[in-house]
């Protein structure tokens, strides 16, 4: 299917990629220039990274495939995902940056031994579960970026998988934060830019907006309804889904993280806003390209290839439908490529620190030198990467729901933690402890069996009124409540230091 | 309108039109320094 323009346009992007990798591997000097760039990113490169990491192979192929299975009803995506910057910024971000500038944090979990003084057991807790967390979400886009290079070069999986890990692997090793943070910048620019320009072309296609929306009316009134009736995205579920993608994705360790690497406090004044509108624009014209595709398939205009995730092809046959240039696939191959490698690359730097900094340096080796953690960290993101390459093999039937599942263990392990160690000076280092272990464990239980549809008890997981995550994040609270009212509390000097309290800032 | 029943149209402007004074209320009146 590649024509000689394509595989141009696809090198020029990787070894733009690569180059930025080597420009940014000249600025790291230590550790903390690899891990959060120094704390140096202006406005727009730190709001086209959160962009960035939150825009994922979710965006393009499972916003737009999740449009195309189910309608209407899933359109709060479109508002709760890109809030979740805007929640990350306001409840977790002004504090944690405040209080990292004075104790120099590198990772979240400084901020958690600190706050919970448990330099050793929440600490190693902490980095473990978001290891496991980040290693899920990662297959998730892995799978995103196969699906992209065998659509348009008809190439094997191992090797579409193979390419995109090497690629993304070689920058992200080598420039650490500030690579990630200037690949994010051009790769969000290019989302943006690039879906603005294509989703209203793919629209105007299927027959307009408004045909798209009667015909999906003509096939099932279900599908143009704000919300389902029962089960998946009737009003309790959507509850669920909003906590879910708002505050799961705010406390995801790859997300959060970057708000340590910020310049100056005052960019969080209207990052949030500014974020909000740029995402939620493309993601919602990306769930009307899905809503478009699916009238196309109806209406035979074209098929969809025979494989258990159709759906997530569906943008991209859209696209070689309305745009017939094979150019053009390259240049929208290059949109999907981007959207999805700046969250690999940012997931794969946090494994990297969660290890190298958290395990190896705060707990197994503190009296390492920063040359071997800063080697440490380069060896861990080459073999995270290779590991959930191996993974993404047996890609899932549906990229959305997998990727829902890693948000969903973010949720109830981080989400508790992180906002009463901020919020409640009452929270204790045992609730914590309490509230990530069960938070994590009874999210993986409940999501596995959320996933095989499982009957346990007398209860049918397939088809449980909530998200699974909404248990365990419930579970975790209860944890965090009933422990910490019961154990030790944290010294009043160290809830000062750490800025706790009722309060975002004073 | 749109082809959409009209609790649609609402439900979903109604929301963004709240999440966008939220965060431009918060523009507005975070201090913005250490």
């Amino acid at each position: 299917m590649a024509d000689i323009f394509t595989i141009v346009l696809v090198a020029a992007y990787f070894l733009g990629m690569l180059a930025i990798g080597a420009w940014a591997s000249k600025k790291i000097k230590n550790t903390e220039d690899y891990l959060v760039a120094g704390r140096q990113l202006g406005f727009w490169v730190f709001v086209l990274l959160m962009i960035g990491t939150v825009a994922s192979g979710m965006s393009l192929l499972g916003v737009s495939g999740l449009g195309f299975a189910a309608g209407w009803p899933t359109i709060w995506e479109e508002i709760f995902v890109p809030l979740a910057i805007g929640f990350c910024i306001i409840f977790f971000g002004v504090k944690l940056h405040n209080v990292a500038k004075t104790a120099g944090y590198v990772t979240v979990q400084d901020y958690l031994a600190h706050r919970y003084e448990s330099p050793t057991a929440l600490r190693t807790l902490s980095a473990v579960a978001g290891i496991i967390v980040s290693l899920i979400y990662l297959v998730g886009q892995y799978s995103a970026i196969a699906i992209v290079l065998i659509w348009l070069f008809q190439i094997p999986l191992w090797l579409a998988l193979l390419i995109a890990t090497l690629i993304t692997t070689v920058y992200t090793a080598i420039g650490g934060l500030y690579a990630v943070a200037w690949a994010s910048l051009i790769q969000s620019a290019i989302l943006l830019i690039g879906v603005i320009i294509m989703a209203p072309i793919i629209i105007f296609y299927a027959g307009g907006f408004t045909h798209v929306n009667e015909y999906m009316a003509s096939i099932n009134p279900a599908l143009v309804n704000p919300w389902n009736a029962a089960g998946a995205f009737a009003p309790p579920y959507l509850v669920s889904f909003a906590v879910l993608l708002m505050v799961g994705l705010a406390c995801a360790p790859h997300v959060i993280n970057n708000v340590l690497a910020i310049k100056d406090v005052k960019y969080f004044k209207w990052a949030p806003l500014v974020a909000f509108v740029a995402y939620g624009v493309v993601i919602f014209l990306l769930k009307f390209t899905g809503f478009a595709g699916a009238v196309m398939v109806k209406e035979g205009v074209f098929a969809l290839p025979s494989v258990p995730n159709a759906g997530d092809f569906v943008i991209l046959y859209g696209i070689q439908y309305a745009l017939p240039v094979m150019a053009l696939w390259a240049v929208f191959a290059v949109i999907v490529l981007a959207a999805v490698m700046s969250t690999t690359d940012r997931l794969m730097l946090t494994i990297g620190a969660m290890f190298s900094w958290d395990i190896y340096k705060k707990v197994l080796k503190p009296d390492a030198d920063d040359k071997t953690v800063l080697l440490l960290s380069k060896i861990v993101v080459v073999l995270s990467a290779l590991g959930t390459m191996v993974l993404a093999i047996n890609p899932p039937q549906m990229l959305a729901i997998l990727i829902w599942m890693g948000i969903g263990v973010m949720l109830s392990t981080f989400a508790v933690p992180l906002l009463a160690g901020l919020y409640w000076r009452g929270a204790t280092r045992e609730g914590a402890l309490a509230a990530m272990a069960l938070g994590l464990v009874s999210s993986l239980v409940f999501g596995m069996l959320n996933y095989v549809k499982a009957n346990v008890l007398g209860i049918n997981f397939g088809t449980i009124p909530l998200h699974f995550s909404a248990y365990s994040f419930i579970i975790a609270i209860l944890a965090m409540v009933i422990v910490s009212y019961a154990t030790k509390k944290t010294s009043a000097k160290v809830l000062d230091e750490t800025q706790t309290g009722w309060y975002i800032s004073k | 309108m749109f082809g959409l029943p009209d609790i649609t149209v609402y439900s979903v402007c109604i929301v963004v039109v709240v999440v966008i004074a939220a965060l431009l209320y918060w523009g507005l009146t975070f201090k913005g320094h250490d």
